[in-house]
């Protein structure tokens, strides 16, 4: 999915739910229900603990897919320019691609995790999420209509495109 | 002049440079155009991971990658290696950027970059080009002799000369 802004609306939530633009229940690696994971294309923010996403990430047919969902633990905030996330999007540049990857954010200036969406025999390789060396990784099990599958980043930029885009949208508005 | 100096002939300063498609590192089809979006570009032709100038000349690009991870630009390499060669070399350079891959030779015959000296490999002739985002070619290196390759300053510049004319707020804003 794509359109005129670089980042939709994402959140991990107990139901999917009404209004949202894809949705899809979750189950972790053991099978249990792990409630539903959401998106949204729209300006205004559907729930408090909402992120902002690379649009490109989300996809209402998109395939199942496991996926490593990166989110801080509660009460603690990093600098998105912190040396470890920046370090994590070197090392994620340098490692084959996986099928979606996009950093969280919720403001201009912090680190809100990650979500890294793999398909076949990737999904072994999502151990190795360098994401997941700053904050805890949930590996969730993702059933079909909500994640896609994006082109890799060109690399080696690590910057954002603006502080409002999650890394690695690939471009300044002027070029979309 | 032959067929093959006349396509070289055009991937001269100001003209376009064609927006090909080959697969990347790892397989996936990758338009130059879709690579390069809206940044400066550096795009290289190499031999291959066998040979030593073609390592020491990324061995200093994987180095200059340090300012441009944080200058918006974008490094682009081609060969004619396989996906799992390119992707091997890659790794071992400690390269992030795209490796493209053209092993049946299409976009090289199309170019007209092949190295007619080397008939064993049959690869690209050593080449960079600095690009603007619409393509339109800055400068044009010819690396067959290793010393014809840009040095990491000379790249520099190229950045920022790119950069200065297509960064509308290039000149800091100021009160």
């Amino acid at each position: 999915m794509s359109g005129a802004s670089s980042w939709c609306w994402f959140a991990h939530v107990e139901e999917p739910p009404d209004g949202a633009t894809a949705a899809a229940r979750v189950r972790d690696r053991d099978g249990h229900p792990a409630g539903a994971l959401a998106a949204w294309v729209q300006r205004a923010k559907p729930l408090r603990d909402a992120r902002r996403v690379d649009v490109r990430a989300i996809d209402p047919a998109g395939a199942p897919a496991t996926i490593s969902l990166v989110l801080p633990p509660p009460g603690v905030r990093l600098p998105f320019d912190d040396l470890a996330v920046q370090q994590a999007r070197r090392d994620a540049l340098a490692a084959p691609p996986f099928d979606v990857l996009s950093t969280l954010l919720r403001d201009a200036s912090h680190f809100e995790g990650a979500v890294t969406v793999a398909r076949g025999a990737n999904v072994r390789r999502l151990a190795e999420d360098p994401f997941a060396r700053i904050f805890p990784a949930l590996v969730l099990e993702v059933e079909a209509g909500l994640f896609g599958r994006m082109p890799a980043p060109a690399g080696p930029t690590i910057e954002r495109y603006g502080s409002a885009q999650p890394w690695p949208w690939d471009r300044f508005p002027t070029a979309a | 002049m032959s067929a093959l100096a006349t396509k070289r002939a055009v991937l001269a300063p100001g003209a376009r440079f064609p927006d090909v498609a080959l697969r990347d590192h790892a397989g996936n089809e990758r338009w130059l155009s879709e690579l390069v979006v809206g940044d400066p570009v550096v795009l290289q032709f190499y031999r291959g991971f066998w040979c030593p100038k073609e390592q020491a000349f990324l061995r200093r690009l994987v180095r200059l990658q340090d300012e441009a991870e944080v200058a918006y630009c974008r490094f682009i390499s081609v060969s004619v290696d396989e996906p799992r060669v390119a992707a091997a070399f890659r790794a071992g350079l400690g390269a992030r950027w795209t490796f493209l891959c053209d092993p049946d030779r299409v976009v090289l015959e199309r170019l007209g970059l092949r190295e007619t000296t080397d008939t064993v490999n049959d690869p690209y002739v050593p080449a960079v080009f600095t690009l603007f985002p619409d393509l339109e070619i800055h400068r044009a290196y010819d690396g067959y002799w290793y010393w014809g390759r840009p040095t990491d300053e000379e790249l520099r510049q190229d950045m920022r000369a790119i950069s200065r004319r297509i960064r509308p707020d290039w000149s800091a804003p100021t009160p």
